[in-house]
């Protein structure tokens, strides 16, 4: 059908495919009609319901951690508002986030280097708010919110953050840093782990101390508000309170700041004195097992973690041979030396190897039974003491006395009463890293490729040597057993829990982990020895102490290492006792060890610092410590 | 001076007489559509500023609309004949404007759209969509008795083929399927051979598999939504889903201008472009998107209408080359955005914002009024 046009031919115009076309096009739009029909008619409620839900989102609402507070009342973590530097990865395009994090970094005074490292650590959701620097000042948070146009996905929030303080109330982080621990970030690891029970990405949890042993209690229950949400995620405006969020509970230590300063400023002294780098000291109550103070040298700064420490502080710390990181309280294990002939003179009159009256001979050196004659094991006493019975051998120390003893009551008894006065196994007390020591045992031989034992080692595991280890609370602890009237305690180190209101929630109440299968009359016999020890023994002049009650105690030393070049080795010294706090009572509730780790200076260094806290923890107007320069006055074992 | 008087007493008269057939129909449903671009563009401007609208938008695609109305009836008062003495010249332009978008292109989303001349974006594919039905239907008009011949298909189809592959590298697949589909019923309606096109429409989808593994990543990804929007929720076809859940949200009625929550909340990537139906959906509902469906309907039935009644075949190629191009860029746009078409780069006229679309779009419909202006009944 060709149509003659000014005299020219054209192309045909055909009417079908104009047909055809309109066909096509009206098919085209009744499909996109029809679709849009079934879309917005048909299922429109459905899909509104489904964009509804898309636009919202659950935002939890974070519970106030619960505060720590010591046995007095005195608050010792308390919860500060504080600047955090957030990005969202997804609003922070990735050419600016160089210029962007050096930026933050100059105002926040930090490195760039680190801001991006827990940047690029973090590798949650790009709608995460990923927090890059805590703690920063006022001052640079306002000039980051002023610059928000240059800085694109950088926010600053309030966030509360811990604050550790000293017994006066003041920012300390380095008095109960062991005890309080610190909190820090979770890694992705654990926030897959975590997550269901409502823990943020950007959340913290307990890290150390208290911090991590009560970190369910601390935490309290997060609330969750409803939110609309815009395209990118972030929460636009809330519609409804889902769940109020539950505060933390707050703790009630059993241990008393005050005491915790004076046992610090008294290990403190004596590791300076003699040049020690290492010391604990452990204060509890030996009726309840409450720890009253609890010391661990070198100590660290837990207010640095509270803001995010910066990885060289961090290296500084694990840097150092002395480990401050850890609380050698519990985490550490030394061999115990002397201290431990308590254990083998309980176990000798428990199982009728001695009686409390029967004489032993002692001797310079004593000949192993079945060895080879002139294999002998020293006494420290080079001259011996003669014929001991159980209460002098112990208030004198003698070495050769206990390795009579340790041989006769042989492997398993030794072993099992060492095991009943809490050796070889965790106390339970409720701090992060507690090691369960080593005490010499068939299994243990076994694990060396033995049958037994050799009998030279138990001898010297009777004098808390070679293959005994324990921690210095184990320590204390079986000595408080022996104090209370042989109740081997849970040491303990919170009291209670009360709510936000400071109602008591939950009492924690001392728990017997077992009495002693042991006699009053033996466990009397070796309270009597302890006693000696500091009438008549060799614990020099604390006897000159005008203490409210009667002193009781014992020394220790252990040698080990390498011999200087002078003969000496290196040693660690205990001195742990206990007394009654008030005249006229004969229930001591106040025992205390001391242990420094690795002197070289004769004399007992611990001895010295005990003797000085409890002088100034009784306020006694007397100053009996000694000249640094007098250690070697002290008996040494 | 009295010549120049005369000169234009007589350019009045013609005018005058041919201004009479002005298509008055066409006229209104472009007019509506760009007002209802405006007050959608508005919604989104809404949108993006919060309570104090941000007009910017809204003011430069009224400017871009100002621009558009004086070259659409220049082009009207224009005879289209004077197009195809031009059309090598026009060819050449497209092609070279085209390259130059692939030499310095502006960097928007990863592909090379637009170069930046004082501060306006131009997107030249857009211009070249025009063109190359000017150029198309030159030829084809040319080919007179010979159109039948397999001839004819490919010389329009190696025609075409160089600006298809200039925009798909760029990457621009939306045009190059545009400027495929403009040939497709340019040479549908010029009378070509229905077996060959089969034969070249049968080679050109079983090549497409290849064409789709040159894509760049996420390109494959959103073309693939559409078939199961579950498949990466977050990613790939978040925009789908957002845009889905808006269009339903719509409902019968819609929830008012600038009261799409999807909308308001930024719910709707790049809202403002392509997904610009997604807000109508959503605000105007049912009711008003099949009202707008049906302004569109009816644009497409007028340009047809006036392709019947053209002169000649120039015009009639011009008229069925814009329909083509129109109708494809509503089925697809509209299509991705209700969740039956691949995601695809693709604006809907006149409404999605953009000055060179709207211009050259409004350019269109000048040749149309001048087609129709210049048809067979006035001049007989």
């Amino acid at each position: 059908m060709a149509d003659l046009n000014e005299g020219r031919l054209d192309l045909p115009r055909s009417r079908a495919r104009f047909v055809a076309f309109a066909v096509v096009a009206a098919l085209i739009f009744s499909i996109l009609g029809v679709r849009l029909f079934h879309l917005q008619v048909v299922r429109g409620e459905e899909y509104a319901a489904e964009a509804v839900r898309s636009r919202t989102v659950e935002v939890p609402i974070p519970a106030p951690r619960g505060l720590v507070y010591d046995r007095q009342g005195r608050a010792l973590v308390v919860n500060v508002p504080s600047w955090t530097v957030k990005v969202r990865p997804a609003d922070l395009p990735a050419g600016a986030t160089g210029r962007v994090l050096r930026r933050v970094a100059e105002l926040t005074g930090s490195e760039p280097r680190t801001l991006r490292q827990r940047l690029n650590a973090f590798q949650g959701s790009p709608f995460d708010l990923v927090p890059i620097e805590r703690g920063i000042s006022r001052q640079a948070a306002l000039i980051i919110g002023e610059e928000s146009a240059s800085l694109p996905g950088v926010v600053v929030e309030v966030d509360p953050i811990r604050r550790y303080l000293d017994d006066q109330g003041a920012a300390n982080g380095k008095l109960l840093s062991h005890i309080l621990g610190y909190t820090g970030p979770v890694n992705l690891d654990e926030f897959r782990d975590l997550a269901d029970d409502g823990y943020l990405r950007d959340d913290v949890i307990g890290r150390a101390g208290v911090e991590a042993s009560f970190e369910e209690a601390l935490r309290g229950t997060y609330g969750a508000e409803l939110w609309v949400r815009d395209a990118g995620g972030r929460a636009v405006n809330s519609l409804e309170t889902l769940q109020e969020p539950v505060p933390g509970k707050n703790l009630m230590l059993t241990l008393d700041a005050r005491m915790q300063r004076v046992a610090t400023d008294a290990l403190r002294w004596g590791m300076k004195a003699v040049g020690v780098e290492q010391g604990v000291t452990v204060v509890m109550n030996p009726q309840t097992g409450e720890i009253l103070a609890m010391v661990s040298l070198p100590a660290y700064d837990n207010n640095k973690f509270a803001t995010g420490i910066s990885a060289e502080d961090y290296q500084v710390y694990l840097d150092n041979p002395a480990r401050p990181l850890r609380n050698h309280a519990i985490a550490d294990i030394y061999p115990p030396g002397s201290t431990f002939k308590l254990v083998t003179g309980l176990a000798a009159l428990e199982a009728g190897v001695t009686t409390a009256g029967r004489l032993w001979p002692t001797y310079a050196c004593y000949q192993i039974p079945g060895a080879p004659d002139g294999q002998c094991l020293y006494d420290w006493n080079r001259q011996g003491f003669g014929p001991l019975n159980m209460v002098d051998a112990f208030a004198h120390s003698s070495d050769t006395f206990f390795y009579q003893m340790a041989i006769r009551l042989g492997i398993d008894a030794f072993g099992s009463w060492a095991e009943e006065l809490g050796f070889g196994e965790r106390s339970g007390i409720a701090l992060p890293g507690e090691a369960a020591g080593i005490v010499a045992s068939r299994e243990w031989a076994r694990s060396q490729g033995r049958e037994n034992v050799f009998t030279g080692e138990l001898a010297q595991a009777g004098i808390g040597q070679n293959v005994v280890a324990v921690t210095p609370v184990q320590l204390l602890n079986a000595y408080a057993a022996v104090a209370n009237g042989g109740k081997l305690m849970r040491p303990m180190v919170v009291r209670g829990e009360t709510d936000a209101d400071g109602k008591l929630v939950e009492r924690y109440k001392p728990e017997v982990i077992r009495r002693l299968d042991a006699s009053a009359a033996n466990l009397r016999t070796m309270r009597i020895g302890a006693r000696e020890v500091i009438t008549s023994g060799h614990a020099y002049n604390i006897r000159d102490l005008r203490l409210p009650g009667a002193l009781s105690g014992k020394t220790g030393t252990a040698e080990f290492g390498t011999r200087s070049r002078r003969g000496t080795l290196p040693f660690h010294s205990w001195f742990v006792a206990y007394l009654p706090s008030n005249a006229g009572s004969t229930d001591a509730d106040l025992a205390v060890v001391t242990f420094s780790y690795s002197a070289v200076v004769p004399g007992n260094v611990s001895l010295a610092v005990v003797k000085y806290f409890l002088q100034e923890w009784y306020d006694l107007k007397q100053d009996l410590r000694l000249d640094p320069r007098d250690f070697s006055l002290v008996t040494a074992n | 001076m009295g010549a120049t008087t005369l000169t234009a007493t007589l350019v009045d008269n013609v005018r005058a007489r041919r201004w009479r057939s002005f298509d008055l129909q066409l006229c209104l449903y472009m007019v509506l559509l760009i007002v209802l671009g405006l007050v959608m563009g508005y919604s989104v401007g809404y949108a993006e500023a919060g309570d104090a609208a941000d007009l910017s938008q809204t003011v430069k695609t009224l400017i871009w609309a100002t621009i558009g109305l004086i070259i659409f009836f220049t082009a009207a008062s224009v005879d289209y004949h004077w197009l195809q003495t031009l059309t090598m010249p026009i060819y050449l332009f497209v092609l070279g404007l085209l390259a130059l978008t692939l030499m310095i292109g502006t960097n928007l989303f990863g592909a090379q759209l637009s170069i930046t001349v004082a501060g306006l974006d131009f997107q030249f594919s857009e211009v070249a969509k025009v063109l190359m039905v000017v150029v198309l239907a030159t030829f084809l008009s040319g080919r007179r008795e010979k159109v039948g011949k397999l001839s004819t298909l490919v010389g329009a189809a190696v025609l075409m083929a160089i600006p298809t592959a200039l925009v798909f590298r760029q990457p621009d697949l939306g045009t190059a399927l545009v400027f495929v589909a403009i040939l497709i019923g340019m040479l549908f309606m010029s009378g070509a051979s229905i077996g060959w096109m089969g034969i070249f429409t049968g080679a050109t989808v079983a090549v497409a598999p290849l064409l789709v593994q040159t894509l760049e990543n996420y390109q494959r990804q959103r073309l693939f939504c559409f078939l199961d929007p579950g498949a990466d929720p977050q990613g790939a076809c978040y925009q789908l889903i957002q845009s889905l859940n808006a269009v339903g949200s719509g409902g019968l009625f819609g929830q008012g201008l600038t009261a799409g929550r999807q909308n308001q909340l930024g719910f709707l990537p790049v809202q403002s472009t392509d997904f610009i139906f997604t807000v109508v959906a959503e605000e105007l509902g049912f009711i008003g998107s099949i009202l707008v469906l049906v302004i569109f309907g009816l644009l497409i039935w007028r340009i047809l209408a006036i392709g019947w009644g053209a002169r000649d075949a120039l015009g009639m190629m011009m008229a069925v080359g814009l329909a083509s191009m129109l109708l494809f860029q509503i089925m697809v746009n509209v299509g991705m955005v209700i969740g039956i078409m691949p995601v695809t780069g693709i604006p809907l006229p006149f409404i999605t914002y953009g000055g060179s679309s709207l211009i050259s779009l409004m350019f269109g419909m000048g040749i149309l009024q001048s087609v129709r202006m210049h048809a067979r009944k006035p001049t007989f």
